[in-house]
């Protein structure tokens, strides 16, 4: 009963106030017609456009505002409000609010204060306009947009596998018109299949706009799966829309790398043991495929490749784990005496694109080497130094080095120390090492594979020997001895262009080891400069069993102007073998030839111009001890940089058989602990099992030397699959973090080898698979 | 006149000197040296006669590396190295036990203990060498191309 008389006196109520205002306006109206006002109703109509929208967080560009009529006259103070959603996607005006109550002018019109989108994305909604008494509302329909993102580079892009995309990916967030400057976007490919990675290594990435409001993401580099077109999508943080980037991997663009190789040990063929060299070079595509090659075998005494040709390499494979660099090098020969019926199989070890730790790996033969990357055409001119190994006419074991320079066809201004047993017994008087002989030759051009001949020298003291050649650069140059009866390989490296002297040999470490044929022995040591032609430091020695292990050494040096120099251990400042009594010598490694080399130069991995630069070639010219090695400016011994993943291989002479193995492997150091995994050739049977092994384990921590730092000792485990550990007694010197010397120093065998920090592998041109196989009858795993 | 020789003496002795810097500038003075344990004095050999104990292919404990030829003498049993190529080749050294050899080479002390670096072994009319007289093992293939008619010539 009280409520419906409160409802009539609420709708009473406003007639007579609209009877009151009508009559007071009529008032002062010629045209009045009270009684047409009294009885129309109040209308509402939008002024502007009743669509608008704006960016999350934003102002709409209008105002709204809505006109209200009584029939067809604008009604002026008339109370209008405007009412926004009081949830979802909706906005605010002045006063903080979803709502507010503007008056008419006297054109009927009321303007809401600004309204601006709130924070959730959505629309269209409904702003409502009412005016008390009226029967309609005015609607206006707003939508608050998200943050838009779209594409700047191209959406859709290809490239070949494990290759970077040409462009990076690039998203433009606006909001409405305007860039949005510091709008965080996150690129994101797909987890698995076909897809990449950005320069953190994963899927996804999120970038930061600019003032242009793009956000660029890192190279972005295609995975090794073919495939797509597959989505990354770039989201905006802020709203939820997404641009999408359409990108395909497509199979590996094929192209083509050289490499040189050479390799020198003990061949099992040809009743072996024998000594035996293998240099050439290899053209491989990207997809691991040998296109073609040429290359030299030679063990001097019956299996020499036919000269001047030299073998044709027609084919074969190149497959390597791209994680680890670790793989087979096939390579099928026209010379059905190599090999297996003319195809040799090398294990790599590949330190980065360009340069490989490789040894023979099919059981005709051991051997370890280097493989790098042909910079072709290379002509060779200027300064080298250089080293041979191998045996001589007599088939003894021969070492030699020096210096010389080539202008043109002319090999001039050459200087050579001999060092091996170039008598016959009694037939002529002694001679062991012949210093500072002089000679000349010519040298042919290279062909397309970089290979050329070096003639009319007498480097064996005797006679001449024919030597082949192989480019890697214009200062680097594989040698090899192709005459019937003798047979040696080596390198000569590049001087640049400066001159030498004794400034040239600072701290270094250094490394020699014995020719494969000749006495088994090697030694590593590390020194320092005190005063200009002296050094000090320490060493260890394994002289066929007869150890010294840091032990101190000193003495002088002298490098001439040519880089052609020596180095003399001082005898009374040597150390004494274990077991050696007094009125023995002491040791034998004592009186060293160095031949300076280019100080912009890595002697382990020629292409590398940035890291592990200059040092010397170096040959032993002690008595009985035909050794080869270098020597490596230390540079840092800081136990932390030796740390990351490491390539690293040996050679390993052993008793028992007189058989050397070689390996090759890849592992990464963690504070001084040392876990790789790599090949083993081991044909003479140092381990239980004689054969090829893959899946070989290595590992052992490295103990620095608190006296000699850079000095390391490691028992290192290398186990084959399946079989229990041999330990090895291993003393590691370091010239750098990035390159490293190890020797074996055990009484039962002894070795030289490296360890050298890895780079990039992405260039790589293999297949991914496993190693080849060896002959059955050789694998023992 | 003898002045003049004297005078002459004199400038030989200066060029002398100035030809041997410049000879040093270019090729430091090195000189090679019996180095190490395993050196072999020829001016120390002595022969030994005595009968075969063994041949080892591999070395026992505390040998030295390589194959070794053991042997009585009238003094005691004596340890002769051979090295690594002494059994290998066609003509590898071929003794048994109990037959009579000579043995030339240069007594050492490695590893503590008394060892025999053999060069020759004779055993009745057949000379095997095993080292020549800078103590390099021979191979088998330089045994063979020692033998050659026209020795050294390899090219």
């Amino acid at each position: 009963m009280n409520r419906k008389a409160y409802t009539n006196v609420v709708l009473i109520f406003p007639t007579l106030t609209l009877l009151a205002i009508s009559f007071l306006t009529g008032c002062g109206s010629s045209n009045s017609a009270p009684a047409k006002s009294v009885a129309a109703t109040p209308s509402v109509t939008p002024v502007n456009s009743p669509q608008q929208s704006a960016a999350v967080g934003t102002a709409f560009a209008a105002p709204l505002a809505a006109t209200v009529v009584s029939g067809q006259n604008p009604m002026s103070g008339a109370a209008v409000i405007f009412t926004a959603p009081a949830t979802g996607a909706s906005g605010t005006f002045a006063n903080g609010t979803n709502t507010e109550t503007d008056t008419t002018n006297a054109n009927g019109v009321a303007t809401s204060t600004t309204f601006t989108a709130n924070a959730t994305a959505g629309g269209p909604y409904m702003v409502t306009a009412t005016v008390s008494g009226g029967t309609t509302a005015a609607d206006f329909s707003l939508t608050n947009l998200a943050d838009q993102v779209t594409s700047t580079t191209g959406p859709s892009q290809s490239a070949a596998i494990n290759t970077a995309f040409a462009a990076p990916l690039a998203a433009t967030v606006v909001s409405g018109q305007n860039p949005v400057s510091g709008a965080a976007v996150t690129f994101t490919a797909p987890a698995t299949g076909a897809s990449g990675t950005f320069a953190n290594g994963t899927n996804t990435e999120t970038d930061t706009t600019n003032a242009s409001g793009v956000a660029t993401s890192t190279t972005f580099t295609a995975n090794a799966i073919i495939g797509g077109p597959y989505i990354v999508t770039a989201t905006v943080s802020a709203g939820t829309t997404t641009e999408d980037f359409s990108l395909t991997n497509t199979a590996a663009l094929v192209t083509s790398s050289h490499f040189s190789f050479y390799l020198s040990g003990l061949e099992e063929i040809d009743d072996g043991p024998n000594f035996y060299a293998l240099a050439g070079s290899v053209t491989i595509d990207s997809t691991g495929v040998v296109i073609s090659g040429e290359q030299d075998y030679n063990d001097g005494d019956g299996i020499t490749s036919p000269e001047p040709s030299g073998d044709i390499i027609l084919g074969g494979a190149l497959k390597a784990d791209p994680t680890t660099g670790q793989g087979t090098l096939v390579l099928v020969t026209n010379n059905a005496t190599l090999g297996a019926n003319g195809t040799e199989i090398l294990g790599v070890q590949f330190v980065n694109s360009s340069h490989a730790l490789i040894i023979q790996f099919d059981g005709t033969a051991t051997s370890s080497g280097s493989m790098d990357t042909q910079t072709l055409p290379s002509t060779p001119s200027g300064g080298y130094a250089f080293t041979l190994s191998g045996v001589d006419s007599g088939y003894n074991p021969v070492v030699m080095g020096g210096v010389f320079s080539i202008s043109g066809a002319t090999l001039q201004n050459g200087l050579v120390d001999i060092n091996g047993e170039v008598d016959d017994d009694d037939a002529k008087p002694a001679e062991v090492a012949t210093l500072g002989n002089a000679f000349t030759g010519t040298v042919s051009a290279p062909d397309s594979f970089g290979r050329g001949t070096i003639t009319g020298t007498n480097l064996d003291g005797i006679t001449g020997i024919t030597l082949n050649y192989y480019m890697v650069g214009p200062e680097a140059i594989r040698i090899i001895d192709v005459d019937a009866n003798d047979s040696s390989c080596g390198s000569a490296y590049g001087q640049g262009s400066g001159t030498f002297g004794n400034a040239s040999l600072g701290s270094s470490v250094f490394g020699v080891e014995g020719d494969p044929w000749g006495f088994n022995y090697a030694a590593a040591g590390q020194f320092t400069v005190p005063a200009s032609g002296t050094f000090q430091g320490v060493d260890d020695n394994d002289e066929e069993g007869e150890v010294s292990r840091a032990s101190p050494i000193s003495g002088t040096y002298s490098v001439a102007s040519s880089g052609y120099g020596s180095l003399t251990i001082a005898e009374e400042d040597g150390p004494r073998l274990d077991g050696v009594p007094e009125g023995e010598e002491k040791r034998g490694v004592s009186v060293l030839g160095i031949y300076v080399t280019d100080p912009a130069l890595n002697l382990s991995d020629p292409n590398n111009t940035v890291t592990g630069l200059g040092g010397a070639l170096v040959v032993d010219l002690d008595e009985r001890l035909t050794g080869t090695g270098l020597l490596i400016p230390q540079t840092d011994t800081s136990t932390a940089s030796f740390a990351g993943n490491y390539a690293f291989g040996a050679q390993d002479f052993f008793d028992g058989k007189f058989w050397e193995f070689d390996f090759v492997g890849q592992g990464s150091v963690t504070t001084g602990t040392l876990a790789g995994t790599g090949l083993v050739s081991d044909p003479g049977g140092f381990f239980a099992r004689p054969g090829t092994h893959t899946g070989v384990t290595f590992s052992g921590i490295a103990t620095p030397d608190a006296i000699n730092v850079g000095r390391y000792t490691i028992p290192l485990a290398i186990t084959l699959l399946g079989g229990n550990p041999d330990d090895l007694a291993v003393v590691i010197y370091q010239a750098s973090g990035g390159q490293l010397l190890l020797m074996d120093e055990n009484e039962n065998g002894m070795s030289l080898g490296s360890l050298q920090q890895q780079g990039s592998l992405t260039a790589m041109p293999a297949s991914k698979g496993a190693e080849a196989k060896v002959k059955p009858k050789q694998e023992n795993n | 006149m003898k002045r003049l020789h004297a005078g002459l003496w004199l400038l030989v002795f200066l060029l002398s000197i100035s030809h041997a810097l410049a000879v040093q500038a270019q090729s430091p003075a090195i000189a090679t040296k019996a180095a190490g344990p395993f050196s072999y004095d020829v001016s120390q050999e002595v022969t030994l006669s005595g009968t075969v104990s063994s041949v080892l292919t591999q070395p026992a404990a505390g040998m030295i590396m390589g194959s070794h030829l053991l042997f009585v003498t009238s003094s005691g049993p004596v340890d002769a190295s051979l090295g690594k190529f002494a059994l290998l080749g066609d003509d590898a050294l071929a003794v048994t036990a109990g037959q009579q050899i000579e043995v030339t080479g240069v007594a050492k002390i490695i590893k503590d203990r008394q060892v025999f670096l053999a060069r020759k072994v004779t055993a009745g009319s057949t000379v095997y060498v095993i080292r020549n007289k800078h103590g390099f093992v021979v191979s088998p293939q330089a045994r063979e191309r020692a033998t050659r008619t026209t020795p050294g010539e390899g090219q």
